[in-house]
């Protein structure tokens, strides 16, 4: 039993096209109305994501992480989902022009990578394979939002002591607040990920896959798993403001794309 | 628009004569009941800030003008003569533009600054309380508000400091975030210094400690802050309990040197510290500001963030002075449109009157219709009236805001149409 992608992928897909564009433009006309103009239509985008993956869960009756569209658009959603609460909580301006572009490309990557939504094979389905799949997800989603909010804490202590105002000054919020979100974030994306991986690993071995396989998507899993560790630690001991934190930070994030690329084979 | 304004500011009069018309808070409604009693004024109010004094009255006497420069001359204690220089006078549309520019800081001495707004918020509501605004004032004093909060939520205009205390508290929201529960070490005290540390007090900093040479002084001024006098010569041991630090003493050495502030960071378990150096010579190792960690800046790098602000703010005026004049020109259709209301009720119901007599004479001479063939001649003498009324009310609506040429037409109108 297979399911194509209904029309509220397209309008969510649609919507945060908008709201990315409107986000966008607001960085170069530094215009605060159209951030909330992309807000709303990110939020419309929300809306029918939501829909969109609730329609999967009903008809396939487990969580929509079975496969690469499924996985990436439920990643996308809790990326988005994460950001809406931190906008909400600390009016963070500064990190759309991060998440937006990333939940769109996440959902044109499910759109058009067309692979048919699957009912899991009976055979696999276990608890296990269930918790790691949920909490792979979740924890690549927070690890995402750290990775954006320690970009931002990178640039704004750059700006700080370089005593030079980029484009983005004016939006990014206070050094303390990046530093706070973006280790809160990692923290608990790599504490929840960390999870994840132990459960695939366990579940694994209990089937014919082996203790483990280094297959792509493994290899990209650890190589994302060691890489935001360091990142972790490097806010921890303070050391953040080096520059190896932008390339641990761009090899984190391409190491997860491949992870997660990796779902189809 | 009967709308008269007169008044002065820091461009057109001296400190002396601002300070002899400045209205103190508690004098204020009486010098505004005293503006409303004088002979042809219908509503009045009046504003009065450091920079300037205008008395803003809504009018059908052009020759209030006399009576308010007089008035204005008696208040300053001169002849009429000597003041009447120094004063700008306007009128109509050019006093609503005032207003919204004033309201809004684009008028201010510092472009943009957020203290106007209240300012005069106070005295319409003192007017208002008074009841000295007609139903014209009352109008042009709610949509000014309405304006100044517009220009600054859309364009952020006073959201930048532009001056050096102030920039040195924006930097450090910008570290901090919140600035409540932060302790601050104030070194010297030096005025810029003291300034400085006034503002970060504004902010609800949970404490200030002092440390000067004097140590009366110190406690004088902690006295001042609600803070904590500190023995000069154990700044270091201090120095890890505060997030800010401000230096302005006469020192010609630093206090405080890299080690310093390595130590102070360790202690701090790498929370992040803020030092501003205000003095000249300076009293911080300039070495400091490559330890991650602590940011420095002297006065020279507060003077530039001051000045890159103060051209933010340059540039957000062109976008604040397009919302003032679509304001101006929104504000000036609503009461021209609002003034041709009963000419326009009138016309409609003189036209439907004829309409209704005409069409009664047409369809008794045309005996017996059907419904449709009835309701085809009702739509079409209503659609012809319509037609004809069109342009009319259009030109109403769309007058000039000149009083004289309003009139000019509406009689013009009147007369085309018969009315009385």
């Amino acid at each position: 039993m297979t399911f194509a992608p209904t029309v509220t992928l397209y309008v969510a897909l649609a919507c945060y096209t908008l709201g990315t564009l409107a986000a966008l433009a607001s960085l170069f006309s530094r215009d605060k109305r159209l951030q909330y103009l992309g807000l709303v239509a990110m939020i419309g985008g929300f809306v029918a994501h939501t829909v969109w993956i609730g329609t999967i869960c009903v008809n396939t009756g487990h969580p929509p992480i079975t496969n690469l569209p499924e996985a990436v658009s439920f990643v996308a959603w809790l990326v988005f989902a994460f950001e809406l609460a931190l906008w909400i909580r600390y009016r963070v301006y500064a990190a759309v022009f991060f998440v937006y572009p990333l939940v769109l490309l996440m959902l044109t990557i499910s759109a058009v990578v067309g692979e048919n939504f699957q009912v899991l094979d009976p055979n696999l389905r276990s608890n296990v394979f269930t918790a790691h799949l949920l909490l792979s997800t979740v924890g690549v989603a927070s690890l995402l939002i750290g990775l954006a909010f320690s970009l931002l804490a990178l640039m704004q202590d750059r700006a700080l002591k370089n005593k030079t105002r980029g484009r983005l000054w004016e939006w990014i919020p206070s050094l303390d607040i990046c530093k706070k979100v973006s280790y809160r974030a990692l923290a608990i994306g790599f504490s929840i990920y960390t999870l994840g991986l132990l459960a695939g690993v366990l579940w694994s071995y209990r089937t014919d896959a082996g203790f483990m396989d280094l297959r792509v998507k493994q290899i990209g899993a650890v190589t994302a798993w060691i890489l935001f560790g360091v990142l972790l630690q490097s806010f921890i001991t303070n050391t953040y403001r080096r520059k190896r934190t932008l390339f641990i930070s761009a090899g984190a994030f391409v190491a997860i794309v491949v992870a997660m690329l990796g779902i189809r084979g | 628009m009967p709308l008269i304004l007169v008044g002065l500011n820091h461009r057109t009069a001296p400190v002396d004569v601002r300070e002899r018309l400045n209205v103190p808070d508690h004098k204020l409604a009486e010098t505004t009941l005293e503006l409303r009693d004088l002979e042809g004024v219908d509503g009045a109010t009046v504003i009065s800030t450091c920079n300037r004094v205008e008395a803003v009255v809504s009018t059908r006497d052009e020759d209030v003008i006399a009576h308010l420069v007089d008035w204005l001359a008696a208040r300053a204690s001169t002849v009429r003569t000597d003041l009447e220089r120094h004063l700008y006078i306007l009128r109509h549309g050019d006093v609503v533009r005032h207003l919204f520019r004033v309201a809004s800081g684009l008028d201010s001495m510092i472009l943009g600054e957020p203290q106007i707004g209240g300012q005069v918020r106070k005295a319409f509501h003192a007017a208002m309380e008074l009841g000295t605004l007609d139903p014209l004032l009352q109008q042009v004093c709610e949509h000014t508000l309405r304006v100044s909060k517009r220009v600054r939520t859309d364009t952020g205009i006073g959201e930048h400091a532009v001056s050096v205390p102030y920039a040195a508290v924006e930097l450090a929201k910008k570290i901090f975030g919140d600035l409540r529960g932060l302790q601050v070490l104030l070194l010297g005290a030096g005025e810029m210094g003291e300034l400085t540390a006034e503002h970060l007090h504004a902010q609800n900093v949970k404490q200030v400690f002092v440390a000067n040479r004097s140590f009366e002084r110190a406690s004088e001024l902690a006295e001042r802050f609600e803070g904590a006098a500190v023995n000069f010569d154990r700044i270091d041991e201090q120095l890890h309990r505060c997030d800010i630090v401000v230096a302005s003493t006469g020192a010609p050495h630093f206090l405080i040197e890299p080690q310093h502030v390595t130590r102070a960071l360790e202690a701090r378990r790498n929370r992040n510290l803020f030092l501003i150096d205000l003095s000249v010579p300076r009293n911080i190792n300039p070495a400091v500001a490559g330890i991650d960690g602590a940011y420095l800046y002297n006065v020279d790098d507060l003077q530039q963030v001051a000045d890159a602000n103060l051209e933010l703010r340059q540039r957000k005026a062109l976008d604040a002075e397009e919302i003032v004049l679509r304001e101006v020109e929104a504000f000036r259709k609503r009461l021209v449109a609002q003034d041709a209301v009963p000419t326009i009720l009138e016309l409609q119901q003189r036209l439907e009157a004829i309409r209704t007599a005409e069409l009664e004479k047409c369809l008794r001479k045309m005996g017996p219709m059907t419904a449709e063939q009835h309701q085809a001649v009702e739509m079409f003498s209503s659609q012809l009236v319509n037609k004809i009324l069109h342009y009319p009310i259009l030109e109403l609506k769309e007058a000039s805001d000149e009083p004289q040429e309003r009139e000019s037409l509406r009689r013009t109108i009147r007369k085309i149409f018969g009315l009385r």
